[in-house]
C-alpha cells in the first residue's frame, strides 16, 4: 500500500442521513453514515440487501437528492468539495468524468440499438466534446485492449446482444475508466454473471484501477469477493456503519456482533455455516467498532 | 432501429407470413400508383372538373375499366388520384401528429411529476371525445378545405401517440442503459432523444403503418359527410357519397371507390400487423 496520510480523501461521507417519504411519514434509511476513501484506495461497503449500500452510492452520484420523496442530511465531500446538494447540472459535469459507475447487469447497461463504438464515443465525448469518430475508435480500441479484449475492432462494431455477458462487462469496465475518473463506484459488479466470469472481470477491474490509481468504492454482499478485491472495508447494517477496518483485520478479528454473524454465515464447502443469522438481533445494535491504525480512524465516531 | 430491421430473424418472420407480404404488395402498389398517377392512369386530365360528356355515366367496359361518372370522367383515373390525395393526407397528418405526440409522451414518461400530470391529463381530455365527433366539431368551425381537414385529423390523432410514447418511455426509463447514460452525465434531452427514442422507434413505426389505414378511413369519412375535400378534387370519400345517390343503377360510382378505400385500409393493416409480429412488439 502506498502512503497517503495528509491527503484529502477522494470521497468523504460524513454523518449522512437519508429519509424516504412513505405514505406521508418520513422513514429513515441511512442513520448517519461515515466513510472515507483515499486516492487510489479500494474500499468495500459490505452488507445485506436493504442495508443501505446502494443508496449510499446513489447519493454520491447525486441521483437521490432531487427526488421529491427523499431528504438528505449530512455532508458528502468529493476531492475536498462539498457535493451534497449540487445542482443537477453540476452533478452531470462530475458524472462520467470524475466519478463513474459499474453495475450488476452489464448487458442491460448498454443500449441495445447502438453498436459499442457509438456508445464508447459518447463516453469519450464527455471529457473531450466533439471527439471525431476515428479518434474515438482508436482510443476505445486501446482501452479495450487494456481489458484484454483480443479483437477490439470486432467488439466495437458489435451490438451488445451479440456479445457475451463477460465481454459486455469488460466493455463497461473500459468505458468506466476511459475518462480516468478519480473515483469508481462498483455496485455489485457482475453479480448477474456466472461466478468464474465474475472473478475474471473483477481481477481485470482490480488490475486496471491499480494501474490508473483510481479509487474504488466496491459495494457487495459477497465477503469472498470483498476479501480479494478491497484493502479496507466498511460493514453496514440497517443504515449504520457497524465496523470498519482493513480487510485483514476485519476477517481475522471481527468484533461487532453483526460482522461476526455475517462471517459465520458464509457457506462452507462441507455444507455447514449456512444461516446462523439472525441469532440475536438486539446484539447488532451494539456500538460501532473501529479498528486502530487504519489511518481513517475517527470517521466512525459517534 | 435500422440495425434491428437488418437482423435476419425479423425479416424472416415477416416474409414467412403470407398476409404480411400481401399487405406489403398492396401498399407498394398503391404508393406506386399514387406517385406515378400522371403516367399510369389512362385519362390523367379527368382528375379535374372536366370529363368526356359523351361517355358520361357509362358502365365498366374496356375503354373505362371502372366506368365513368356523371361528368364522363374515368373512374379508375379518379380513384388513383384519390389514392394520391389520401396518402398525402395520411403522410402529412402523421408527420405532424407523430412528432407532437411522441415528443410530449416521451417527456411525460421520462420526467414524470408535474410534466407527466399536465401532458397526460390533456391527452385524456382529447381522448375522451369520440374522434369523429372531435374532427367534425373542428371542421364545423373551419372552412371545409384540405388544410382544415388535415388539421382536424391531426388534432384527434396526436394523443394516441402521446400515450404510446408515454408507456414506452416509462418502461424504457427503468432499463439499465438509461441509468448508465445518466451516470455518464448525459443531459435529459440527450437521454430522451438519443437513448430512449431509438428504442421506441419500432413500436412507433408499426403504429404509424397501422394508422395510415385509419387516417385514410377517417379522412374519407369526413369527406363522405361533406366536411373534407371539396369537388372537383378527386377524393375517395366524396366519390362514395356522390355515387351512393345513384345506387343501385349506377352501382360502379360508389362501389369502386369504396372498394379502393377498403383495399388501402386492408393493405396498411396487414403490413402493420406483419411488422408488429416481425419486430416482436407487444402492442
Amino acid at each position: 500500500m502506498t502512503e497517503h496520510d495528509a491527503e484529502t480523501p477522494v470521497l468523504r461521507v460524513s454523518d449522512v442521513t437519508l429519509d424516504f417519504r412513505v405514505t406521508g411519514r418520513w422513514l429513515r434509511v441511512l442513520h448517519g453514515v461515515h466513510l472515507a476513501i483515499r486516492a487510489g484506495e479500494k474500499v468495500a461497503l459490505v452488507g445485506e440487501s436493504g442495508s443501505g449500500k446502494s443508496v449510499t452510492a446513489r447519493l454520491v452520484l447525486g441521483l437521490l437528492q432531487r427526488q421529491p420523496g427523499a431528504r438528505v442530511g449530512g455532508r458528502i465531500d468529493f476531492n475536498g468539495y462539498d457535493i451534497t446538494h449540487l445542482s443537477d447540472r453540476a452533478f452531470r459535469r462530475l458524472r462520467g468524468k470524475e466519478i463513474s459507475m459499474i453495475f450488476q447487469d452489464p448487458t442491460s447497461a448498454l443500449n441495445p440499438v447502438f453498436p459499442i463504438s457509438r456508445q464508447f464515443r459518447e463516453v469519450l465525448d464527455r471529457r473531450q466534446p466533439g471527439i471525431g469518430a476515428a479518434e474515438a475508435a482508436g482510443r476505445a480500441a486501446a482501452m479495450l485492449e487494456e481489458v484484454l479484449i483480443d479483437q477490439p475492432d470486432r467488439v466495437l462494431a458489435s451490438y451488445p446482444f451479440q456479445l457475451s455477458g463477460g465481454m459486455n462487462q469488460r466493455v463497461l469496465i473500459a468505458m468506466a475508466l476511459a475518462n480516468t475518473p478519480s473515483l469508481l463506484l462498483a455496485d455489485e459488479p457482475g453479480t448477474a454473471l456466472d461466478v468464474t466470469v465474475q472473478a475474471q472481470t473483477l481481477k481485470l477491474m482490480h488490475d486496471l484501477t491499480e494501474r490508473h490509481e483510481t479509487a474504488v468504492l466496491f459495494i457487495s454482499h459477497n465477503l469472498g469477493v470483498v476479501r480479494e478485491f478491497a484493502e479496507r472495508a466498511y460493514v453496514i447494517y440497517r443504515g449504520r456503519i457497524v465496523e470498519e477496518g482493513t480487510v485483514d483485520r476485519l476477517f481475522h478479528d471481527p468484533r461487532h456482533p453483526y460482522t461476526q454473524a455475517l462471517m459465520s454465515a458464509v457457506p462452507k464447502i462441507d455444507g455447514s455455516g449456512l444461516p446462523a443469522l439472525p441469532p440475536d438481533e438486539t446484539a447488532f445494535a451494539a456500538l460501532p467498532v473501529v479498528h486502530d491504525g487504519d489511518g481513517m480512524t475517527g470517521q466512525v465516531s459517534r | 432501429m435500422i440495425g434491428a430491421l437488418r437482423e435476419s430473424p425479423a425479416v424472416n418472420r415477416f416474409v414467412r407470413n403470407p398476409l404480411s407480404v400481401l399487405g406489403l404488395v398492396l401498399v407498394l402498389t398503391i404508393v406506386i400508383l399514387a406517385v406515378g398517377a400522371d403516367v399510369l392512369t389512362p385519362y390523367p386530365a379527368h382528375r379535374g372538373p372536366i370529363g368526356d360528356l359523351v361517355q358520361r355515366n357509362s358502365e365498366p367496359a374496356l375503354v373505362h375499366l371502372f366506368g365513368t361518372d356523371l361528368m364522363g370522367r374515368d373512374l379508375l383515373t379518379r380513384i388513383v388520384y384519390g389514392y394520391r390525395l389520401s396518402l398525402m393526407l395520411g403522410v402529412v397528418v402523421l408527420a405532424i401528429a407523430v412528432p407532437i405526440g411522441v415528443g410530449l409522451g416521451l417527456c411525460a414518461g421520462y420526467f414524470g411529476g408535474w410534466t407527466e400530470t399536465i401532458i397526460m391529463r390533456l391527452t385524456d381530455v382529447f381522448l375522451s371525445v369520440p374522434p369523429l365527433v372531435l374532427a367534425m366539431s373542428i371542421m364545423g368551425f373551419l372552412e371545409p378545405t384540405l388544410t382544415s381537414g388535415m388539421l382536424a385529423v391531426t388534432a384527434m390523432w396526436w394523443p394516441w401517440y402521446a400515450r404510446l410514447a408515454y408507456n414506452l418511455a416509462r418502461s424504457e426509463a427503468r432499463e439499465g442503459y438509461v441509468l448508465a447514460a445518466e451516470l455518464i452525465g448525459a443531459s435529459p434531452a440527450h437521454i430522451v432523444v438519443r437513448e430512449i427514442l431509438p428504442n421506441a422507434m419500432p413500436s412507433i413505426l408499426t403504429k404509424m403503418t397501422l394508422d395510415m389505414g385509419f387516417v385514410i378511413l377517417i379522412a374519407s369519412s369526413l369527406s363522405f359527410l361533406g366536411l373534407g375535400v371539396q369537388p372537383p378534387t378527386p377524393d375517395l370519400g366524396s366519390m362514395v357519397a356522390e355515387g351512393a345517390r345513384y345506387m343501385p343503377d349506377s352501382w360502379w360510382l360508389a362501389l369502386f371507390p369504396a372498394f379502393a378505400i377498403f383495399i388501402a385500409v386492408l393493405g396498411f393493416n396487414l403490413l402493420g400487423d406483419g411488422l408488429r409480429d416481425a419486430l416482436d412488439i407487444q402492442a
